[in-house]
């Protein structure tokens, strides 16, 4: 092999095209999915030890669900033009596909919300308050319909299903990035998601519901899982690319093993997933609000490295480029704007639907039984 | 050296021949391209040989095109390469290779990106929504966002001056006629009997875009990605960009 050395002297800068608000649409979708699939055993199913962790998952499911189409909107350079995607058929596009599937999972979100809380919103209808009637409207003059529930979360199940194969094909696709174009990477999100979704989950139970530690025990088992299955996939990946094993990951690994600060990326998040992971096995009461934090840190750096990261690797030139965020709306606005509108759903939906108080749990309580 | 010039002007309109060493596109690429003359198939040869690096293409196009500050639908790419203690200059321009099978366009979710009948891939800014899944998806960094309108932007063979009978500005401007620019499906064409007779190269041809920008002298180490070390200075939109950049090595 000849000694050479090249420097590059003059070429482009492809600044990243997909912003920070991509980040943000990526993490809130993939939570608001994993929200939905942990709310389903508690009103789907009818699991009535479920139905304290499904109703801190709705609102996951929920808040999220509804930010994060605003998010998405914003990434567009034109979100005024954003009825294009309506007038044409592009079958070719996982990004069109995904402008079909997000009003559904939407919509289906909303129906399915209603499903689960039409009880609460019937009692809150019973109480003398000036507001009553309009919990009454809100009810539909009806109560607890457990049918009504199956079916809308057989809807929103397929909604969440199809999310979750759009966003992480639409990225794997992208053949010109190798770092994207793994077979791996829907997993990853799906994975990534689960825990972020169960990580707010927890962090919800205390800070928006009523603290319960049978959920938080559950909440953090659940957590531990999605971060094995994180774990799991992460060390497949690397020893797929590691021992090149197979080519699109080999070629992932490739891309970004010669810098020094994707390594330390690398250990950064190996630390955020095997550290809450120890300690939700280990103390899985009393820690929620610790691993809850770290789990949905972790699905949000995920995504921030995934997408922001990988536009930093060029496809030509050499090296990589900087990447600084920026202040304004392409930047740390729409990270702060984003998680803005986000507690505000989450401030209004829970003003407007408080956490039921409950009686102690019967005898038949077969998870806090575990 | 303004031989390719006068060969364009003759061969435009010629009898055409689809040139033998070409792969045709697939057929649902064919299928979806609308626009310009069937008769045509545009395409550019680079003698990377004869190029000096003034960068008078980038500037010709940047006026050509009014492209906004700091960003670039074609560029020489310039490096330092030092082999067993000679250094020398290697110069690359780059260019949207206006592929015959391009990625960029099924991921477009509006049509607003598509291929004429001639092979140029254009940009309609008017219905494009700036979703820049196409400049995700270009293995070429040719394409992005143009902060003025707002919508993806690229190269596109200044298709205006051609439909017009003249050539590119780039092309027009190129001082050691090192671009080249001409009919593919006339076998009389320049164009067409560099790419029969010298054999030349493509970027990246493992991502099976099949380009129709192809390169005369071009050197392996420069196909793909550049293995080597980045530069301090690149134009960029982002302001603190241009200062720190490069600290890493490929």
């Amino acid at each position: 092999m000849m000694d050479t050395s090249i420097v590059e002297v003059i070429n482009v800068t492809r600044e990243v095209a997909w912003l920070p608000w991509a980040v943000q649409y990526f993490f809130l979708i993939g939570l608001s999915v994993g929200g939905v699939l942990l709310s389903l055993p508690g009103y789907a199913f009818a699991r009535e030890d479920w139905r304290k962790l499904g109703r801190v998952a709705l609102l996951v499911a929920l808040t999220c669900g509804l930010a994060a189409p605003v998010a998405l909107l914003s990434d567009l350079h034109q979100p005024g033009r954003f009825w294009h995607f309506y007038v044409v058929l592009r079958p070719t596009s996982w990004m069109w596909w995904g402008s079909i599937i997000i009003p559904f999972y939407v919509t289906g979100l909303l129906v399915y919300g209603w499903t689960c809380f039409r009880e609460e919103l019937q009692e809150q209808g019973r109480v003398d308050s000036r507001l009553a009637a309009l919990y009454r409207l809100a009810a539909l003059g009806g109560g607890r319909d457990d049918r009504l529930i199956r079916y809308a979360g057989l809807v929103v199940l397929t909604g969440a299903a199809l999310v979750a194969l759009y966003t992480g094909t639409e990225v794997a696709v992208v053949r010109a990035r190798p770092l994207w174009h793994t077979p791996f990477l829907p997993l990853q999100f799906l994975a990534t998601a689960l825990a972020g979704a169960t990580g707010l989950v927890l962090l919800l139970n205390r800070l928006a519901a009523d603290g319960d530690r049978d959920v938080e025990r559950v909440a953090n088992r659940l957590l531990a899982g999605a971060l094995g299955a994180v774990m799991l996939f992460g060390t497949l990946w690397l020893a797929l690319g590691l021992f090149a094993l197979e080519r699109t990951h080999a070629d992932a690994l490739a891309s970004v093993a010669g810098s020094e600060a994707w390594r330390v990326t690398a250990v950064w998040a190996v630390a955020a997933t095997a550290v809450p992971f120890v300690i939700a096995v280990a103390k899985p009461v009393g820690t929620g609000l610790l691993t809850g934090l770290i789990a949905v840190h972790g699905a949000w750096m995920f995504r921030w490295t995934v997408f922001i990261g990988g536009q930093t690797v060029p496809k030509t030139g050499a090296g990589f480029y900087e990447y600084a965020l920026p202040a304004g709306p392409d930047g740390l606005l729409g990270i702060v704007g984003t998680a803005g509108l986000w507690l505000f759903l989450l401030l209004a939906i829970t003003a407007f639907l408080p956490t039921p108080r409950r009686a102690e749990p019967g005898p038949f309580h077969p998870i806090a039984a575990e | 050296m303004d031989q390719s010039r006068r060969n364009f002007c003759l061969g435009f309109g010629a009898a055409t021949v689809g040139a033998a060493t070409l792969s045709p596109a697939p057929a649902e690429a064919i299928a979806a391209r609308e626009g310009g003359d069937p008769a045509h198939r545009w395409g550019m040869v680079v003698d990377v040989r004869k190029c000096v690096g003034c960068q008078a293409c980038t500037v010709a196009c940047i006026m050509e095109n009014d492209v906004p500050e700091n960003s670039f639908r074609t560029i020489v790419s310039t490096y330092e390469v030092t082999e067993q203690g000679r250094s020398g200059t290697y110069m690359l321009p780059r260019l949207c290779n206006h592929c015959e099978d391009p990625p960029c366009i099924p991921v477009c979710p509006t049509g607003a990106t598509f291929q004429r009948e001639d092979g140029i891939v254009v940009v309609d800014n008017t219905v494009c929504v700036g979703c820049a899944y196409c400049v995700q998806a270009c293995p070429y960094d040719a394409r992005f966002i143009n902060h003025e309108t707002q919508t993806a932007d690229k190269c596109t063979f200044c298709v205006h001056r051609v439909e017009a009978g003249l050539l590119p500005a780039c092309v027009e401007t190129c001082v050691g006629g090192a671009r080249i620019f001409g009919d593919l499906k006339d076998p009389d064409s320049t164009v067409s009997k560099l790419v029969r007779e010298r054999d030349p190269r493509v970027l990246k041809p493992e991502q099976g875009t099949q380009p129709r920008v192809f390169y005369i002298g071009l050197d392996p180490k420069f196909q793909g990605k550049v293995d080597g070390t980045p530069t301090l200075w690149r134009p960029s939109a982002q302001p603190h960009a241009d200062v720190h950049a490069g600290k890493e090595h490929a």
